[in-house]
C-alpha cells in the first residue's frame, strides 16, 4: 500500500505557477553572472539591461496563468487574477526603478545592487500569492532583506544611517508579524489563511493574532501610526531604491493585507477586527498630508505623500466589497505610475552625489525646462487627485466605493485629506513656477543616462491613460485553498 | 465636433510650449485663431445633436458627454469663447508665449464645465479650470509671497472637493451620473437625507466660486493680481460656473433641497449685493471697484435663481451673459489704463479722457452697461430679475435688490470721472490712445453689449430642458405655499 502522507503531491504546474518569480530570482543571477564578464565601459547598462529583460520575460510569464487560478503547493501559493495583477505592478515598479538605476551604488557595485532589487522585487511577487503563513513570512523577509543593504549603498552620509533604521524598525515588525502569526497558528491549528475563516469558539486568542499580525502589516504599510521611520529611510536611501521601496514592498504588503482581510476573516467577526485598520487608514490620510505640507525635501515629502497614498487605498478596502478590492487595485496601479514619474522627474534633476530632492532645485523649471515641469506637474495632479489624471479617477473610483461600504465618514476624511495634500503638492508647482528672483538658479542636470527620460514619458502616459481610460482588473477576488 | 471646442483649445495651449519663446506673436494669433475659431465651431454646432463616449460603467454610469443644446450652455460658450478671443488680441505680458497658452488651456478647460452632460465630467473640467488660474498668478504675480494664488487655490479646491464628493455620492445612489440636461421627471427619486447632502455639496461649491458673502475672500485679491487678459475671462465665465450649476444642477436634480435652502440663499445673495456695492463705492485700486461690482451683481443672480421664478430665471441666464460681456470689457479698459498709467488706482489717475478719447469712449459704453443703462445689456438682465423676484412675490427683497443698483451708477460713475475726468497729473507717463487693435479687441464685445441689450430675446428663449426646470420649480414652490 501507498503511503500517501509521504508522497510529496506536488506536479509541474505548482512549480509553474512559481515561474515568473523564479525567472526575477534567477535574472539576479544573470545579473551577477554579467557584471563579472563586460567590460566595465558598459558594465551598469548591461545590468540594468539584463535585470530589465529578464522582468519584462517574468511580466510576460505571468500573464499566462490569467484565467487560470490555482493553489499551489497545497494551497500555500494561490495563482490568479489577484496574485498577478499585484505582481504586474511589482514588474513594472521594478522595471521603471531600474530605469532610473543610475545613481545607485558606486559603479564597481552596480551589478549587486540591481541583484539586490531584482531578489526584493521577487520576495513582493511571492507575497502576491501567498496564502499561507509560511509563505507571506518568506515573501516578507525576501523583500526587506535585500532592501536593508540597498538602503546602505550609497556614499551619501545619511545612507547607512537609513540602512540601521530600516533594519531595526523592520525587524521589529516583524517580530510582531511572527508572533502574530504564531498566535494565530495556535487559535487554529492551521498556517493556512483559509483555514481561519472558521476559528474555535473561544476566539480571543486569534483576535490577540490577528491585531498584533495586522500591527505588523500597517508596519510595512507605514500607516499612521507605524509611519516614523519611512521619511527617514526614503531620505538617506539612494533615489532608485527610494522609488522601488516605495511600490513594491507596499504592492506586496498591500496584497497580504488584502487576502487577509478578504479570504481569512470570518464574515462577522471579520468586520470588527479590521475596524481598527480602517481607522489607521483615515490617520494616515490626514497626519501624511499634515505633515507633507512642512516639507522641503522631495523625498521626505513624497514618503509623507505615500503614507496618505496608502491609506486612500486602505480605505477602499474598507468594507470587503467586491467593488473595494477592484478599486484599490486600480489606485495602487495608478499610485505606481504617478509615484514613479514624480520619482523620475527627481532623478532626471540629479547628479551622482547630488540628489535633485530639495525643493529649491525645482526653482524655475518651468521656465528653464518647460516639458519637465509639465511632467511634474502632472504627476502633482495626479497624486492630489486632479483631473485629468490617474488619479483623479482613482480617487473618485476610491470615494464611490467608501460611499457604497457605508463609510461615508471615511469618504468624507478622504477629501479633507485630499484637501490639506493640495498645498504640499502645490508648493512644488508654485517653486517650478513662480517667478525667482533671489535664489540662484541652478542648471538642470541631465545625467549621464537618459533613461529616466523613458521612464517619465512612459508614467505620464500610463497616467493620463488610465485616468480617461480606468482599465479596473477583473475576476481579482483573493483564492484560498 | 463639441467635443473639440475642448480638446483643441488644451492641445494647442500645450503645444504652445514647442514655438520659441521670442515668437510672441506667431503664439498670440494662433491663440486668436482658435478662440474666434471655437467661436465660429460653437455658432455652427447652435441646437447639435450631444456627443458621449463611455467611461466608466461601474460602481455607476458616467460618461464623456458633451452637448451645447440652444440654452445657457450655448450663449455662455459664446460668451466665453469671444471675450477669450478679444482679450488675447490685447495681451501684453511679459514671457507672452507661457502665458498664451495658459489662457488656452483655460479657454478648454471652462468651455468643458459648460458642455458637459455628466456630473463627473463637470467635475473634472470644475478642477480643471483651477490650475492654468493657480500657475498665472504665481508665474505673473506682482508680489512674492503667492498670497493669493493661495487663497485661490485653496477655497476653490475645497468646494471642488466637496462636489467631488457629492458627484461619487450621486453616482453611488442614481446609479449613473450622466444626469445633467436629462429631464428631471426620468430619473429615480432620491431618498431626503442623500439629496439634501449631495445638493449641500454641490452648493458648497457653487458659492464659494460665485461667490457669496462670506465665502467671496479670495476674490478681489484674485482679480487684482491676475493679468487683465486672464481676468477678463475669469471674472467674465469662471464667476459663472457655480450660477449655471445651480441652474442645470440644483434646479433641476434637487428642486426640494434648493426651495429648503432657499431663505439662506437669499440672505446671503442680498448681503453680496449691498455689500459689494457698498464695499465698490469706497475701493481706490480700479480692479477692485470692478471686482466687488461683480460680487454684487452675482448676488442678483443668486436671488433670481432661487426666486425660481420662469421670468427671474430667463433673467438670470441673461444677467450672466452681459454681465460676462460688461466686466470682460471692464477689467480689459482697465488693463489698457494700467497700461498707459503704470497705475490702477484712482487717487493717483485723472485726466485722461483729454488725450485718451477712445480708451474713454469704450470705458464709457462698458462703464453704463454695468450700471444697467436702458438699452445695454446690463438693464435687460436686471429688469428681467427685478420684474421675476417682484412677480414671484418678494416684493420688499426687490426693494432691497433696487438699491444696489442705484449704488452701482455712483461707483461706475465714480470710476469715469475720477480716471478720465478731472486734472491731468504731471508726474504720470503720457502715451498713445487705443490703437486700432486695442480698438478692435473691445469692439466685438461693444457690439454684442448693443445687440444683447436692445434683443435680449434670443437669449431668453430657453431650451426644452432649461424651461420645463424654471417650470418645475415653480409648480414645486405652489406646492410648497399651498402646505
Amino acid at each position: 500500500m501507498n503511503t500517501p502522507q509521504l508522497v510529496i503531491p506536488y506536479v509541474s504546474a505548482d512549480y509553474a505557477a512559481l515561474v515568473p518569480t523564479f525567472v526575477v530570482a534567477v535574472t539576479a543571477l544573470v545579473v551577477i553572472v554579467a557584471d563579472l564578464l563586460t567590460p566595465k565601459k558598459m558594465r551598469r547598462a548591461a545590468n540594468v539591461a539584463v535585470g530589465i529583460i529578464g522582468l519584462i520575460a517574468a511580466g510576460v510569464l505571468a500573464l499566462q496563468g490569467w484565467g487560470h487560478p490555482i493553489a499551489a503547493f497545497g494551497g500555500a501559493f494561490v495563482n490568479g487574477g489577484f496574485a498577478i495583477v499585484f505582481q504586474e505592478i511589482v514588474i513594472v515598479a521594478a522595471v521603471f526603478s531600474l530605469l532610473m538605476s543610475y545613481a545607485l551604488g558606486r559603479e564597481d557595485q552596480s551589478g549587486g545592487a540591481i541583484a539586490l532589487m531584482l531578489w526584493s522585487a521577487s520576495g513582493a511577487m511571492l507575497m502576491a500569492g501567498a496564502a499561507n503563513l509560511m509563505t507571506v513570512f518568506l515573501g516578507i523577509e525576501l523583500l526587506s532583506l535585500a532592501l536593508y543593504c540597498l538602503c546602505a549603498m550609497s556614499s551619501r552620509p545619511g545612507a547607512r544611517e537609513s540602512a540601521l533604521k530600516y533594519l531595526i524598525l523592520s525587524s521589529t515588525a516583524s517580530g510582531f508579524l511572527l508572533y502574530g502569526m504564531a498566535l494565530l497558528f495556535g487559535a487554529t491549528g492551521s498556517v493556512a489563511l483559509s483555514a481561519f475563516a472558521n476559528p474555535p469558539a473561544s476566539s480571543a486568542l486569534f483576535d490577540i493574532g490577528a491585531g498584533m499580525f495586522l500591527i505588523g502589516i500597517c508596519f510595512k504599510l507605514s500607516l499612521v501610526p507605524f509611519h516614523v521611520w519611512t521619511p527617514d529611510v526614503y531620505e538617506g536611501a539612494p533615489l532608485p531604491v527610494t522609488a522601488f521601496m516605495s511600490v513594491v514592498t507596499k504592492a506586496g504588503t498591500l496584497a497580504v493585507l488584502a487576502r487577509f482581510a478578504y479570504a481569512a476573516l470570518p464574515s462577522p467577526h471579520g468586520a470588527a477586527i479590521m475596524l481598527p485598520v480602517w481607522i489607521v487608514a483615515a490617520l494616515s490620510m490626514i497626519v501624511g498630508n499634515v505633515a507633507a505640507l512642512a516639507q522641503t525635501d522631495l523625498k521626505r515629502l513624497l514618503a509623507y505623500s505615500g503614507i496618505a497614498q496608502l491609506g486612500y487605498i486602505v480605505a477602499s478596502l474598507a468594507g470587503t466589497t467586491a467593488f473595494g478590492l477592484r478599486y484599490a487595485i486600480f489606485y495602487l496601479g495608478a499610485y505606481t505610475f504617478m509615484n514613479l514619474g514624480a520619482f523620475a522627474v527627481v532623478a532626471l534633476l540629479s547628479r551622482d552625489r547630488d540628489e535633485g530632492s530639495q525643493l529649491t532645485s525645482f526653482n524655475g523649471l518651468g521656465y528653464r525646462q518647460p516639458i519637465l515641469a509639465g511632467a511634474m506637474t502632472f504627476f502633482l495632479l495626479s497624486l492630489a487627485g486632479l483631473p485629468p489624471t490617474a488619479g483623479f479617477t482613482g480617487k473618485i473610483l476610491i470615494l464611490a466605493s467608501a460611499v457604497n461600504a457605508g463609510f461615508v465618514w471615511l469618504a468624507a476624511l478622504l477629501v479633507v485629506g485630499t484637501a490639506i495634500s493640495v498645498y504640499a503638492y502645490f508648493k512644488i508647482v508654485r517653486a517650478m513656477y513662480a517667478q525667482t528672483t533671489g535664489a540662484p538658479i541652478r542648471r538642470a542636470v541631465v545625467p549621464a543616462s537618459a533613461l529616466p527620460w523613458a521612464c517619465v514619458a512612459l508614467c505620464a502616459v500610463a497616467t493620463l491613460v488610465l485616468g480617461f481610460y480606468p482599465i479596473v482588473p477583473s475576476d481579482v477576488l483573493p483564492l484560498v485553498k | 465636433m463639441i467635443a473639440a471646442l475642448v480638446v483643441v483649445p488644451i492641445l494647442a495651449g500645450l503645444a504652445l510650449y514647442l514655438v520659441p519663446r521670442s515668437a510672441e506673436h506667431l503664439a498670440k494669433w494662433i491663440a486668436v485663431a482658435i478662440a474666434f475659431g471655437a467661436f465660429a465651431l460653437a455658432i455652427s454646432q447652435y441646437g447639435a445633436p450631444d456627443e458621449s463616449l463611455r467611461w466608466l460603467s461601474r460602481p455607476f454610469a458616467a460618461n464623456f458627454h458633451v452637448g451645447l443644446g440652444k440654452g445657457p450652455s450655448f450663449w455662455i460658450v459664446l460668451l466665453l469663447t469671444l471675450s477669450t478671443g478679444c482679450a488675447l488680441m490685447v495681451t501684453r505680458v511679459p514671457r507672452a508665449r507661457d502665458f498664451i497658452a495658459q489662457m488656452l488651456v483655460l479657454l478648454g478647460a471652462m468651455t468643458g464645465v459648460f458642455i458637459a452632460r455628466d456630473l463627473l465630467l463637470f467635475a473634472l473640467f470644475w478642477d480643471l479650470m483651477l490650475i492654468p488660474v493657480f500657475i498665472t498668478l504665481v508665474a505673473w504675480s506682482p508680489t512674492k509671497s503667492n498670497a493669493t494664488a493661495w487663497k485661490y487655490l485653496v477655497y476653490n479646491l475645497v468646494g471642488g472637493l466637496a462636489l467631488l464628493l457629492a458627484t461619487a455620492a450621486y453616482g453611488i445612489v442614481q446609479g449613473t451620473t450622466d444626469v445633467i440636461g436629462v429631464d428631471p421627471k426620468s430619473l429615480a427619486t432620491i431618498s431626503d437625507t442623500w439629496a439634501l447632502w449631495i445638493c449641500l455639496g454641490f452648493g458648497f461649491a457653487f458659492f464659494i466660486k460665485t461667490p457669496v458673502w462670506p465665502l467671496h475672500t479670495w476674490m478681489p485679491d484674485t482679480y487684482a493680481d491676475l493679468p487683465a487678459p486672464m481676468v477678463a475671462i475669469v471674472s467674465a465665465v469662471q464667476s459663472k460656473a457655480g450660477l449655471y450649476g445651480f441652474i442645470v444642477i440644483g434646479l433641476a436634480l434637487f428642486p426640494g433641497v434648493m426651495h429648503a435652502i432657499a431663505p439662506v440663499a437669499f440672505v446671503l445673495g442680498l448681503i453680496a449685493l449691498v455689500y459689494g456695492a457698498l464695499a465698490a463705492l469706497v475701493q481706490d485700486d480700479i480692479k477692485r471697484v470692478v471686482a466687488y461690482s461683480s460680487l454684487s451683481h452675482l448676488g442678483l443672480i443668486i436671488l433670481a435663481i432661487f426666486s425660481f421664478s420662469p421670468i427671474a430665471i430667463g433673467g438670470a441666464v441673461v444677467y450672466i451673459v452681459a454681465h460676462g460681456l460688461f466686466s470682460a470689457g471692464l477689467f480689459m479698459t482697465v488693463g489698457e489704463i494700467e497700461l498707459r498709467e503704470d497705475t490702477r488706482l484712482l487717487s493717483r489717475l485723472g485726466g485722461l479722457g483729454g488725450r485718451n478719447p477712445k480708451l474713454a469712449g469704450g470705458l464709457t459704453i462698458v462703464a453704463l452697461a454695468a450700471l444697467g443703462l436702458p438699452g445695454l445689456c446690463g438693464f435687460a438682465g436686471e429688469i428681467l430679475i427685478l420684474t421675476g423676484l417682484y412677480r414671484a412675490g418678494f416684493v420688499w427683497q426687490t426693494v432691497v435688490a433696487l438699491v444696489p443698483v442705484v449704488i452701482a451708477a455712483a461707483y461706475m460713475l465714480r470710476v469715469f470721472q475720477g480716471v478720465m475726468h478731472g486734472p491731468e497729473h504731471d508726474d504720470l507717463p503720457e502715451r498713445e490712445d487705443l490703437s486700432l487693435l486695442e480698438g478692435l479687441a473691445l469692439a466685438p464685445l461693444v457690439i454684442a453689449i448693443v445687440l444683447l441689450g436692445i434683443n435680449p430675446g434670443p437669449v431668453t428663449h430657453l431650451d426644452t430642458f432649461t424651461r420645463s426646470v424654471a417650470a418645475a420649480s415653480a409648480q414645486s414652490t405652489l406646492a410648497i405655499l399651498k402646505k
